[in-house]
């Protein structure tokens, strides 16, 4: 029965890292810097969908009334909206409710009120709550054909904005993290062959004797698993602390966006993290190994 | 055991390094390989070791035929060749425990078979007290010894000694000469032994057979060197 001691190989491995420690860290530096680019545009990413998601449950247009139309016409305005198809719901806001309304979220600034006492300048609006989106365009059509509306605002337009940024950060971070991850698995590459370089004699002591290419190669495997780990357990760690601040930064100075909290997008991050740096350490060290494997 | 058949090697730089070599070496045997530098005994072990392939012609050894033999079998060929260098190739950071049993390691021998098997192999080279020592703490002749137990630790069936005595002061030369000897005898191991040595091939009245610019000149049992 044959037994391949893993203590060996383990130590064998640690001993590589430590024998070339610049390397090493340069090594882990370089994987780290690609992980954090990946967590960092995944997060904004998975933020932006978040984001996307709220603004598209809201399903809402607003259909401002010109100032000229009576009460009467824009209740009746309104049940004839409410009969169209693809509408759930109208709520009125008549000029003073908006202006209250308004006044109310600028309560910090009383004295842009105080300038207007008397002279309202908000319409009356219908907002009006559709249920499908793909279908949107009728009813914006729909609308546009009463006389009594001067204006629609839809949603959708800031979406579509989002939508085409959120595009091109995709596309950025993708270009960003293949370079980065070249980049990383070269600088493994390297390490890993000045570990075996510096073992060289050791290796073909160990071939005469009889050892097979697996036996040699483990600990140089390892070597790179151990890599791999420690990049993606450091990113990690880092993108979680940098998270935490972004989250506060942004809640307090853009309060209008919701940022998703770390713990749902948490454990995707770190099986990639772990993942990625797993396969560049064991990429790079098989790449660097190829030419011992001949006997 | 041993069989070169008309082996020819010309190494890519266009160097024929041997020509028409054909003889066979049985189960058992002792053998020396001699010839001045030059003359082609290293790349013999080379061929042996599977560390070079023949040009042409036919090698074979037991039931191997090197010739054609896949790179993937070829660990597991060598674990049947015991090899000593004229450089004893010890491990420096290992003691000379350490040493032996690594090669044991290499092959996934059980830990319970290293413990139990390194001591009585440092018994066999008369290292028994240096268990704990460095190669670097030993002489050269006991570095050599070392080399010479971790060559049968997984039990081979040949040792080949490439200049075994060739970096060790005369007298010690022929302590690992006899041990050499011994392993032939009491353990039953064919030995060939690559050596430009006059003195010790001379005493030993061994075969020998003699190699010149890559052609064998001479096979003669119970022979004297040149």
């Amino acid at each position: 029965m044959r037994s391949y001691s893993i203590t060996y190989f383990i130590a064998e491995a640690l001993k590589g890292l430590w024998r070339n420690g610049v390397m090493s860290l340069a090594s882990i530096a370089v994987l780290v810097s690609c992980l954090i680019v990946l967590g960092a545009f995944s997060s904004l990413v998975a933020n932006i969908n978040y984001n996307l998601d709220e603004i598209g449950a809201v399903n809402q247009i607003v259909a401002f009334i010109d100032p000229d139309t009576s009460d009467e016409d824009i209740l009746a305005l309104r049940d004839s909206i409410a009969a169209m198809d693809n509408v759930s719901a109208v709520r009125y806001i008549s000029r003073e409710e908006a202006y209250q309304s308004e006044k109310e979220k600028y309560s910090e600034y009383p004295e842009l009120f105080a300038k207007l006492e008397g002279d309202n300048p908000y319409t009356a609006s219908l907002v009006i709550t559709f249920a499908d989106i793909d279908r949107l365009v009728n009813l914006e059509q729909a609308l546009g054909e009463e006389e009594s509306i001067y204006k629609v605002s839809k949603r959708t337009d800031i979406a579509a904005t989002i939508e085409s940024f959120k595009q091109t950060v995709i596309l950025i971070a993708t270009w960003f993290m293949i370079l980065l991850l070249v980049v990383s698995v070269f600088v493994i590459i390297n390490t890993i062959k000045l570990a075996v370089f510096s073992r060289r004699q050791e290796i073909s002591i160990m071939r005469y004797i009889g050892a097979t290419s697996g036996f040699i190669m483990v600990p140089f495997i390892i070597e790179g698993v151990i890599i791999g780990l420690l990049s993606g357990g450091a990113a990690y760690g880092i993108i979680r602390a940098a998270y935490g601040y972004a989250a506060r930064s942004v809640s307090e100075q853009l309060s209008f966006l919701s940022v998703m909290p770390f713990d749902s997008i948490g454990w995707y991050l770190l099986g990639a993290f772990l993942g990625i740096g797993l396969l560049c350490g064991v990429v790079g060290s098989l790449i660097s190994m190829r030419r011992y494997l001949d006997a | 055991m041993i069989e070169f058949n008309r082996v020819k090697k010309v190494y890519p730089n266009g160097t024929v390094a041997l020509e028409d070599i054909s003889f066979e070496v049985g189960d058992g045997e002792f053998v020396f390989i001699v010839g001045a530098s030059g003359a082609g005994k290293s790349t013999m072990a080379k061929l042996l070791l599977r560390e070079e392939k023949v040009t042409s012609g036919h090698l074979t050894v037991g039931q191997m035929h090197l010739d054609n033999m896949p790179d993937r079998v070829v660990p597991y060929y060598r674990r049947k060749i015991g090899m000593v260098f004229q450089d004893f190739r010890l491990f420096p950071n290992k003691t000379v425990y350490e040493n032996v049993a690594f090669a044991m390691q290499c092959i996934g021998e059980p830990k319970k078979n290293i413990r139990r098997r390194v001591p009585s192999l440092l018994e066999v080279v008369g290292l028994e007290d240096k268990l704990k020592s460095f190669p670097d703490e030993l002489s050269g002749g006991e570095q050599q010894r070392v080399a010479l137990a971790r060559a049968i630790a997984n039990n081979p069936d040949m040792i080949i000694a490439d200049e075994p005595t060739g970096n060790i002061d005369p007298q010690k030369s022929m302590e690992i000469m006899n041990l050499l000897v011994k392993i032939n005898s009491v353990h039953k191991k064919t030995v060939l032994v690559v050596t430009h040595e006059k003195t010790l091939v001379d005493y030993f009245k061994k075969r020998v057979i003699t190699i010149s610019d890559g052609r064998v000149v001479g096979d003669h049992r119970g022979g004297m060197y040149g």
